[in-house]
């Protein structure tokens, strides 16, 4: 069953597009850490603090004593605890030229996530992803833990 | 992945004793007293989520439970606690023809500033409106010039701002949809974002 899983995870993978490299606005903030946390930008992790700027294609490293939380710029609210990996893998909030995505994968660990503009303005533009699935959001609050 | 018949029987007795699957979500009510939803997708069921407090397991078992208060700090505490100060949006409203503040609007200033530093690395947007009396180009001009008078209120050596970023809609983004040529107070705003 497991390995049936995690193929599948795979497959959900390919259908989430490559955010371009060139790609180097700042999609929003580091708002809230405590200990430990890392931004990993294009393989390089460097340590976060209060401030630091997220883009698009970041990972977000907690180690076990970690926890953050960031806001994008269409008010989407993330925070995640310890031992976590979180994704941005596609980020685009450019509501007058209708360009609204918002693609995240948690690869381990726990996620708080409240939706913003973008999941108001197009639901469907707005996915979790996990090892073994993805999440869809209408408008909403939840939690998320993916354990290894 | 073969399991021994005791080895599987171990994992569902813990299961069962932890009162949920050890990969899940569940459903919060949204800080404006609402509920929202929420589908997990595994990869050959949907599983539909539109109760706060309840969850599902992030496999194909499509069960719905409730998740205890318990089990949500236990597992999330860090991460609720990490949550950052919730966006908040002001409207700043303008006379007619130029970049004079309602005496009202001029009145929530002091909010305003409040508010951003109570923001930790504040993000703040100010997006500048006209009504559509006059010219296009003159007005997108015009909310650029609001815009830019506002984002002045905010002081970066007094608060701690990461980045103002000030845009002009000009006449086209109307709170009120109005025909050309019609003053509409609604409309002479400026838009600020704290996040």
């Amino acid at each position: 069953m497991k390995h049936f899983f995690a193929f599948s995870g795979v497959g959900l993978a390919l259908l989430i597009p490559t955010p371009s490299a060139a790609d180097d606005a700042v999609i929003g903030y580091i708002k809230t850490i405590t200990d430990q946390t890392t931004i990993v930008e294009s393989g390089n992790p460097v340590k976060a603090s209060l401030g630091s700027p997220v883009h698009a294609g970041n990972v977000i490293k907690t180690d076990e004593n970690g926890a953050t939380g960031l806001t994008l710029k269409d008010n989407t609210v993330l925070s995640i605890g310890p031992n976590t990996e979180l994704k941005i893998e596609a980020y685009q909030f450019e509501p007058q030229q209708d360009k609204l995505q918002l693609n995240a994968s948690l690869l381990k660990g726990t996620l708080h996530y409240i939706s913003g503009v973008i999941a108001k303005l197009r639901p469907e533009a707005v996915t979790v992803k996990t090892p073994t699935g993805v999440i869809a959001v209408r408008g909403t609050r939840f939690l998320v833990k993916v354990e290894e | 992945m073969r399991m021994t018949t005791s080895k599987t029987l171990a994992l569902a007795i813990s299961l069962a004793l932890s009162g949920c699957a050890k990969s899940y979500l569940v459903l919060l009510e949204d800080h404006d007293g609402s509920t929202g939803k929420v589908t997990f997708s595994g990869a050959n069921s949907d599983t539909v989520i539109d109760q706060a407090g309840y969850g599902t397991a992030l496999d194909n078992s499509k069960t719905v439970f409730k998740v205890e208060q318990q089990q949500i700090n236990k597992d999330f505490g860090k991460a609720l606690a990490s949550e950052p100060a919730i966006p908040e949006i002001f409207l700043l409203y303008f006379e007619t023809g130029g970049t004079q503040l309602t005496a009202e609007s001029q009145a929530l200033i002091p909010k305003i500033i409040e508010t951003a530093g109570k923001h930790p690395a504040a993000d703040i947007a100010v997006i500048g409106h006209t009504d559509t009396v006059g010219d296009a180009g003159k007005n997108e001009k015009l909310a650029n010039e609001r815009a830019v008078q506002v984002s002045r209120l905010f002081d970066p050596s007094k608060l701690d701002v990461k980045e103002i970023a000030v845009t002009s809609h000009g006449e086209k983004n109307l709170l009120i949809k109005t025909a050309d040529e019609i003053a509409e107070p609604k409309n002479r705003r400026v838009e600020v974002t704290i996040r």
